[in-house]
């Protein structure tokens, strides 16, 4: 064990898990000499050889096709967004040829696309999405999106290892800021949720960078006793976890930073109306992003995303219900 | 208006009961003047039983009111008289025309909404929920809310009946002065219903010539049969004791008047506390022969909630024929309990207790045993039968409880 930032565990967990598999190899733009846009390859060129460290054009369509026929033919390639926002780029290979695959001609694609996604540094519209939404609504791909350092190099594993394609959201913004023990050697996280704080009288249900606002935000309220879950996989989506939490807490807030509409969070909470209806005492309440491309000015920013404070606020507003 | 064609009906007290020979007026709806629908509520009245509306027989105006808020009449007593010549539209010095736009502006409370999660605890644990205070905004009942109801049910372990009921005032809003202590007035339904059982204890015990049987019974097989029925005590032992009264039927009669009558039914009186103070009330189980031990208990956890919400209607506190009693929750092992007029006798279920006792085994020889047993204690009216007769009785009772299954 050893501290790890978020960024640190995932590049141990690409770097284990290619020295422990010469099948998985990562392409992407800049991932190479200059050891990725954020350094997670960063010294992956002299340890793997450019056979298995490849710099790509600007061409995420190129990026995503080039690794569904490797890994059509056996391979197991990360490929790397700079940005979460540019895999609009790559949505036809994704979406159509790597989703659909196994369906059409009965091939796996284990193919997995780190999404450097999330807003909160002054990114702009280009570079601040989150994306996850766009593929939790095609089948045959899977999403995660850890929020902790000992889950990102867990779950980046359990993605690699996985058969199917894997969209890996992986959160700029914690990438140095997160910080947390995390185990030696390859191991799996599971794509099940995980309870990020007990609690009794209000769940809050987020992900990523949100798992951490809810923490915070829930850390003080006048003693209720609030369960945080960390969602950690949106497809497959940990259902038996979410009808647990709502029925011991009985209110459920659900918070995604995404925008709002078809959201995660739109979906966990139709899930909790049409399943968990009997044991909720107050409606289900959603935080997320309006419905607006993410502005590059700082206040507004942080206008748009959902605070600590507004989640303290709507958490305080049921807890009152 | 044209005082040539007046014609009136009178609104009178009505008879709520047999048993009911007088009512007291707690709201007047309708004032001098006011126009009246046939069948609106024109005033709220209250016995020593239930509190019930009184609708207009008529429509018409109102041209009296005889009756004042919180006195109380006998029945047939007339209350009020209506115009039935008048019309609507006519003008009067007192018209209170704005009783709908009154309604309008300041509505009733709103009726309380309960979340699907409060609604199915309440139901799994036979709660009744207009009886839980709510602590969520504006009142609204909250899962905490019914959950503290049920833990305080569940608290009793054996209870159902006489425990105290659920029911709290609302609480002062804060910082309001201490409330001054109610007078006593003549409208407290407390009581007057206090004052009523008074009445008709006394009245039993100069009537009945009151005598008590006791009987010692051993409960190991109702122990063994409630925990697989989900029962408590009462409902297996008012089961026993109807099947008793089938045998003895000369213990299931009324007196009407100097006639001692015998019935076929047993319509069964549950004695139900509405707390320390608030007074008893014995809701009837009519037709009771009919009714499992199961079909009993519910029947009695639901008198019971609807008997401590009083909303309990006038044919299930009438027409007993028989009566038990269950103080035995609080522990008590022995009592001598008054005859629920008319009726010839009053059965009291003790507590059950664990007691040593001498047993028989098969073979003949006796053993010290510990047993839960319980006295079932019988007040009967010597007018009507004698004690060989309560003893024979009481025996049935026994070897029912003690045979259960």
């Amino acid at each position: 064990m050893s501290e790890r930032t978020y960024l640190q565990a995932i590049s141990d967990g690409l770097r284990e898990e290619m020295r422990a598999d010469e099948r998985v190899l990562c392409l992407g733009e800049d991932v190479g000499d200059f050891g990725g846009a954020f350094k997670v390859t960063d010294g992956f060129l002299e340890e793997f050889g450019e056979q298995r460290v490849m710099d790509t054009p600007l061409a995420e369509s190129g990026i995503v096709g080039t690794a569904i026929g490797a890994a059509v033919v056996g391979m197991r390639p990360v490929c790397e967004m700079q940005f979460a926002d540019f895999i609009a780029c790559g949505f036809d290979q994704l979406v159509n040829v790597a989703g659909k695959m196994h369906f059409r001609q009965g091939l796996a694609v284990p193919i997995t696309v780190r999404l450097p996604s999330g807003g909160g540094f002054s990114g702009g519209p280009f570079h601040s999405q989150n994306p996850e939404a766009w593929f939790m609504h095609a089948p045959g791909i899977k999403v995660v999106a850890p929020a902790t350092a000992e889950d990102a190099k867990g779950l980046l594993i359990a993605a690699i290892r996985d058969p199917n394609p894997v969209c890996f959201l992986e959160h700029k913004h914690l990438y140095r800021r997160v910080k947390g023990e995390v185990a030696a050697g390859t191991y799996e996280t599971p794509m099940a949720a995980r309870v990020a704080r007990p609690g009794e009288d209000l769940v809050v249900i987020a992900y990523g960078a949100m798992v951490h606002t809810a923490l915070e935000a829930t850390e003080d309220l006048g003693g209720a006793r609030v369960e945080v879950l960390d969602l950690r996989s949106l497809v497959p989506l940990d259902e038996a976890a979410i009808l647990d939490s709502v029925r011991r807490c009985s209110k459920v807030v659900v918070l995604d930073e995404a925008n709002r509409t078809c959201a995660a969070g739109a979906e966990v909470a139709s899930l909790i109306a049409e399943r968990g209806f009997e044991d909720l005492d107050g409606p289900v309440v959603r935080l997320s992003t309006p419905d607006v491309p993410i502005p590059f000015s700082p206040p507004l920013e942080q206008a748009v995303l959902p605070s600590v404070d507004r989640v303290k606020e709507a958490c305080s507003e049921l807890l009152d219900y | 208006m044209n005082s040539s064609t007046t014609e009136t009906v009178a609104v009178t007290m009505p008879q709520m009961g047999v048993s009911v020979a007088e009512g007291t007026v707690v709201e007047w709806r309708k004032r001098v003047g006011d126009w009246v629908q046939a069948d609106e509520t024109i005033c709220e009245i209250s016995t020593d039983k239930i509190d019930s509306e009184v609708p207009a027989p008529a429509t018409g105006r109102v041209t009296e009111i005889l009756v004042e808020v919180g006195a109380t009449v006998p029945v047939e007593t007339v209350l009020a008289r209506i115009d039935t010549a008048a019309a609507p539209g006519e003008p009067h010095a007192d018209e209170h025309v704005e009783a709908e736009a009154d309604a309008a502006a300041a509505p009733e409370p709103r009726p309380r909404r309960y979340s699907p999660v409060v609604q199915r605890i309440a139901a799994e644990h036979g709660i009744d929920l207009d009886a839980v205070p709510g602590t969520g905004r504006g009142g609204r009942v909250r899962k905490q809310d019914v959950l503290a109801a049920v833990e305080a049910h569940a608290g009793n372990g054996e209870p159902p009946m006489h425990i105290e009921s659920p029911y709290r005032p609302q609480p002062a809003p804060e910082g309001a002065p201490d409330p001054a202590p109610a007078p006593e007035a003549e409208g407290d339904p407390r009581s007057r219903m206090r004052r009523a059982i008074g009445e008709h204890m006394l009245r039993s015990l100069r009537t009945a010539a009151h005598c008590t049987t006791i009987v010692e019974a051993d409960f190991s097989a109702v122990e063994a049969g409630r925990s697989t029925l989900g029962l408590t005590y009462l409902p297996i032992v008012a089961r026993c004791v109807i099947d008793a009264l089938r045998e003895f039927p000369a213990l299931n009669a009324t007196f009407e008047g100097d006639r001692l009558v015998r019935h076929t039914d047993v319509n069964l009186g549950v004695a139900v506390s509405l707390g320390d103070e608030d007074g008893l009330i014995v809701p009837v189980i009519q037709q009771a022969q009919l009714v499992s031990a199961e079909g009993l208990g519910r029947r009695i956890v639901d008198l019971a909630h609807r008997a401590r919400a009083g909303e309990l209607t006038n044919d299930e506190v009438t027409g007993g024929t028989f009566t038990i009693t269950n103080p035995g929750a609080f522990g008590a092992i022995a009592a001598t309990p008054i005859i629920n007029q008319p009726q010839v006798a009053i059965l009291d279920l003790e507590a059950v207790v664990k007691r040593a006792v001498v047993v028989t085994d098969e073979r003949g020889a006796d053993a010290v045993a510990i047993r839960p047993m319980a006295n079932l204690c019988m007040s009967w009216d010597h007018r009507a039968v004698d004690g060989a007769l309560a003893a024979q009785f009481l025996s049935a009772v026994r070897r029912n409880v003690e045979g259960w299954r």
